[in-house]
């Protein structure tokens, strides 16, 4: 095989390599120093640094759907959407990990390796046009995971949560892994622009063929956590560092998501209508186990969780629903809207929950939150905000991003689907109220020192919620943009 | 720009309120920027030519050009009385919580501004989802008043009331979004606009419940009939009112329930005219339900607000009755009983709200000869009662007599039956007014050393006067009220199964306007 290696490829793989190279400056720092941590500061800023130079260049470069390395990765518009969205939420998890006392202790510098090793992962992932380097691609991004969330100083939750990503996450690696050499097995390759070239008559034909696609969606499932491969969200979520469950629910889902969007479009679920169906109870059954189980929860960062799964129900009507769209990109860029719109507001809320946690033992509950509104009136405003988000209440971003999502399932016909969305979203509303519940109608007399005042967290959730409320009343920009470039 | 202007300067004086420095001049000032807007909604009687059924003032800006949906305002004979009835009870209401608010008064008065803007967005837009927007950002202040300053089970009534709603509306949404696919499916270009839907014709089949026209139809009257509330669906309601503090009960039964009144006759009815008549049965039939079953519910309640609550369930019904009757004195019976429902259920829970300020108790059997010691008082709510009940010179008369004159018309036996209806809304109304006014002085008024019970003061009977004046002024000379909105109803009324609404090209005092609005002819 001949290897080229050009000065183009080098130029739009910049933004990988940027990100691997700062990577390895604050583990150097910390060696170069005898093992002894620097300042918090000098891994941040470095991180930061790093990933705003990282995003600099993937908009410089990317977008307009360049290969590289022989077809390996390319350069298009979901990468650019997807790829640039989660290295941005990225620096704000940062920021937050320099805020949380679960993190910014003495293994901080370590933490900013493995964060920028995983979106190292994660552009690999989004850029991915050959099912092998998808799977590179997730496993760098999950081995940093697994590490990551055992960080966490807190004593059990942490290391049982880590333990249970990592033997679930291997599993589901493997299934994928499985289904990648099926494919290969019937088609003779993993490249996914030539896999769709063969979809049309080996859907029909080949058993194998499909098996592989339901190995490779079930791993895709896991990861994104879609019924009933979700178990593991809710635990590593409340065992994480909130900093962690941030950059989780926000930046994994949004890569991994937008990976099985790029997956799903080889049509193998136009061709089979049996497994379009499976995958369509699949949605539904995630919005209901989601929704119906957050609502028992009492911890903050487990309903989230929850909710999280809900939304991963929501976003999965929207890829099937490109799954099948034969015409244009417009369900394709209804789930980029969504997940950009999900990022924010989920952002949002779990930055809420860092100023909360004063040591790194803290469990938030719900009843926690009372008298929140009082204390810090600005923040429960925000929260109120990003729940009502959430709960798809206009005009917030969250409102069009359903809609949005909604619109491209029924231009497909999937009335049923939609339906059952539109209802589990009222049941969401029952959960996303109780905390605006609790801040604003129960009293507590807790001294006004009881949260943390941290500036560049707080500045971060301003921002967002800057966005939630903006990007809603101008969301026809930004939906244009992500329509027009896939 | 005026348009414009009344929808969003609420939220103008809501953002003011949060930072304005001084706490003990917030009242005044939130009472003067209420003021201030209705004054401003008083230039829309000048300015609106009641001439045509045309839309006026309109203000059409394509705002997501992807789907079509449009910033769309304008205004006609339907919903002008509603604007101004909303603008009217607000100053009312800020007045009114003078007493009943008592803590974070700051976040009440922006609740308040919010809710109204929200309001006068529903009825004034005239797209899809810029519609669908209001009415749900509606939700959010109301959730907040009851939610906060409510009674002792506001947490539960609060819940309940948005989710409630929220599940009609969501319906709503679907078969919304189908509308603006069908929309692109016959023109070509998605849109949202409430005058592309008019044109639709959406496959209708006899006696097929899921055909297109009457899926859609229920979805959107789901949402409606949740909102006014309509019988089977009014179970929200009573807990609502009952823990909703004054002012919020004010709105809610004053302006919110008329929402969903004015979304059958703006939205459900004309969209869908083949399955609205087709169906219209369901909607007489629960209608009639809803009058005989919320006035004999309201007849046991022990609780004086609840009875009042119970009794705008049995008063919507009757405005649904009028709407579905579908002929110009059912229908405009309808809209004039949405302004009195609005002016006599408002003071009554304004009265109801006076009181309970005094003694903290609402039980009527604890209560009586309360006439004796607020004399004031008791000649007020006898004037909110009458006009409740629709005695002759009262704006309830006028209205009540209409719908049923349309729904005999229409339905000679339907007619017949909720006739009974006016007599039983006596029979609860004066019974309560006697147990509380007169006879033998209950525990509450004999034993008032802690809770002195003297007569109306100033400000409360400044909360008062202006309402007593609407009812004796509507019931009185409607013409001067209806005029305006004549040619719009019997536009509605000539026009059923083919209803379009076009808008108004005339030099004006808005160029700008009119110049972005050469669409929808």
């Amino acid at each position: 095989m001949e290897i080229n290696l050009g000065l183009e490829d080098l130029l739009r793989v910049a933004p990988l390599l940027v990100i691997f190279v700062t990577s390895l400056i604050p583990l150097g720092i910390k060696v170069l120093r005898g093992n002894q941590e620097p300042n918090p500061l000098v891994p941040l800023s470095i991180g930061v640094v790093g990933l705003i130079t990282s995003v600099m260049l993937l908009w410089t470069f990317a977008g307009q759907g360049q290969t590289v390395f022989s077809k390996a990765l390319v350069f298009d518009g979901l990468a650019f959407w997807s790829g640039s969205a989660a290295l941005i939420v990225t620096i704000g998890a940062l920021f937050i990990a320099y805020e949380s006392p679960a993190t910014n202790r003495n293994l901080f510098s370590e933490y900013v390796f493995l964060l920028l090793s995983s979106s190292l992962g994660m552009l690999v992932l989004v850029s991915a046009l050959d099912l092998l380097v998808v799977f590179i691609g997730l496993e760098i991004m999950s081995l940093a995971l697994y590490l990551l969330i055992a960080m966490g100083n807190e004593e059990k939750l942490s290391k049982e949560a880590s333990f249970k990503y990592f033997l679930l996450g291997s599993l589901a690696s493997s299934i994928l892994l499985y289904g990648i050499a099926f494919i290969y097995g019937t088609t003779g390759t993993t490249y996914i622009s030539d896999i769709i070239e063969n979809v049309p008559n080996l859907v029909g034909s080949s058993r194998l063929f499909l098996m592989g696609s339901v190995f490779i969606i079930i791993g895709f499932c896991f990861k994104v956590s879609i019924a009933p491969f979700h178990a593991w969200t809710p635990d590593v979520y409340q065992g994480a560092p909130t900093s962690l469950s941030t950059y989780m629910s926000t930046a994994v889902k949004l890569v991994s998501m937008a990976a099985f969007l790029r997956f799903v479009s080889i049509q193998s679920l136009g061709y089979s209508e049996n497994l379009l169906n499976v995958v369509q109870w699949l949605a539904v059954l995630t919005m209901i186990v989601g929704n119906v189980a957050a609502l028992r929860q009492d911890s903050i960062k487990r309903m989230l969780a929850y909710s999280s799964i809900a939304h991963s129900g929501y976003i999965l009507v929207g890829v099937l629903s490109s799954a099948i769209s034969s015409q244009s990109a417009f369900a394709a860029s209804s789930v980029i809207f969504y997940l950009i719109s999900y990022a924010i507001m989920t952002f949002g809320a779990f930055a809420i929950v860092n100023i909360f946690e004063v040591n790194e033992n803290t469990q938030l509950t719900v009843d926690d939150m009372a008298g929140f509104a009082k204390r810090r009136p600005m923040m429960a405003f925000c929260l109120t905000l990003f729940l009502l988000s959430m709960a798809g209440i206009p005009p917030t971003i969250g409102f069009f991003g359903k809609f949005y999502l909604f619109s491209a399932a029924l231009s497909e016909g999937r009335l049923w689907v939609v339906l059952w969305g539109v209802i589990n979203s009222v049941i969401g509303v029952y959960y996303y109220l109780r905390p605006v519940v609790v801040m604003y109608m129960h009293d507590n007399n807790k001294a006004e020192d009881s949260e943390r005042f941290l500036p560049a967290t707080e500045t971060l959730i301003i921002v967002s919620m800057i966005f939630v409320l903006g990007l809603g009343f101008f969301s026809d920009f930004l939906f244009k943009a992500v329509e027009r470039s896939l | 720009m005026l348009l414009s202007t009344i929808v969003f300067l609420p939220i103008v004086f809501g953002l003011i309120l949060l930072a304005w420095p001084s706490e003990r001049t917030l009242r005044p000032l939130a009472l003067a920027f209420g003021l201030l807007e209705f004054i401003l909604s008083l230039f829309l009687l000048h300015l609106y030519d009641p001439s045509t059924p045309k839309l006026q003032l309109v203000e059409n800006y394509l705002w997501i050009e992807r789907f079509g949906i449009r910033y769309f305002l304008g205004i006609d004979g339907i919903s002008l009385w509603l604007v101004l009835l909303t603008n009217f009870l607000m100053p009312i209401t800020i007045l009114a919580s003078w007493k009943a608010i008592e803590e974070r008064v700051r976040g009440f008065h922006i609740a308040l501004f919010v809710l109204q803007t929200a309001m006068l967005g529903t009825f004034l837009a005239l797209d899809g989802v810029f519609f669908y927007l209001f009415w749900e950002l509606s939700l959010v202040p109301m959730y907040f008043i009851i939610g906060i300053w409510g009674g002792t089970r506001r947490i539960y009534a609060t819940v309940k009331f948005f989710i409630y709603t929220m599940f009609g509306s969501v319906l709503m949404l679907v078969a919304l979004i189908y509308l603006m696919l069908v929309t692109q499916e016959v023109t070509g270009q998605m849109s949202s606009s409430i005058l592309d839907f008019y044109k639709l014709d959406i496959p209708f089949i006899q006696g097929q419940f899921l055909s297109p026209q009457s899926l859609m139809f229920f979805a959107f009257a789901l949402a409606f009939a949740i909102k006014v509330p309509v019988f089977p669906f009014h179970t929200w309601l009573p807990d609502a009112h009952v823990e909703a503090p004054t002012p919020g009960s004010v709105l809610l039964a004053g302006v919110m329930l008329k929402m969903g009144t004015y979304g059958f006759i703006r939205w459900a009815m004309p969209i869908f005219p083949e399955a609205a008549a087709h169906y219209a049965w369901v909607f007489l039939f629960i209608g009639a339900v809803g009058i005989l079953y919320g006035a004999w519910v309201a007849m046991v309640q022990p609780d004086v607000k609840k009875l009042v609550a119970y009794s705008s369930v049995s008063h919507m019904g009757y405005i649904i009755l009028g709407l579905f009757s579908m002929n110009e004195y059912g229908v405009t019976g309808a809209l004039y009983q949405m302004l009195n429902h609005g002016i006599s259920t408002g003071a009554l829970f304004l009265l109801i709200g006076m009181v309970y300020e005094r003694t903290h108790n609402r039980v009527i059997a604890k209560y009586g000869g309360l006439a004796g010691k607020m004399p004031m008082f008791a000649l007020f709510f006898f004037i909110a009662l009458i006009s409740s009940i629709a005695v002759p010179l009262t704006n309830g008369f006028i209205g009540e007599f209409l719908i049923l004159l349309g729904t005999f018309k229409a339905y000679k036996a339907v007619g017949a039956i909720v006739v009974l209806g006016v007599i039983f809304g006596a029979v609860y109304m004066l019974w309560m007014y006697k147990r509380i006014f007169f006879g033998k002085p209950g525990e509450l008024v004999t034993h008032d050393k802690d809770h002195p019970l003297h007569d109306l003061n100033l400000r409360e009977i400044l909360v008062l006067v202006p309402l007593t004046v609407l009812i004796f002024w509507m019931g009185i000379f409607p013409g001067s009220f209806l005029r305006l909105s004549e040619a719009s109803l019997k536009h509605f009324i000539a026009n059923q199964g083919n209803y379009q609404l076009s808008v108004l090209e005339k030099e004006s005092s808005y160029p700008m306007a009119l110049k972005e609005s050469n669409y929808g002819n």
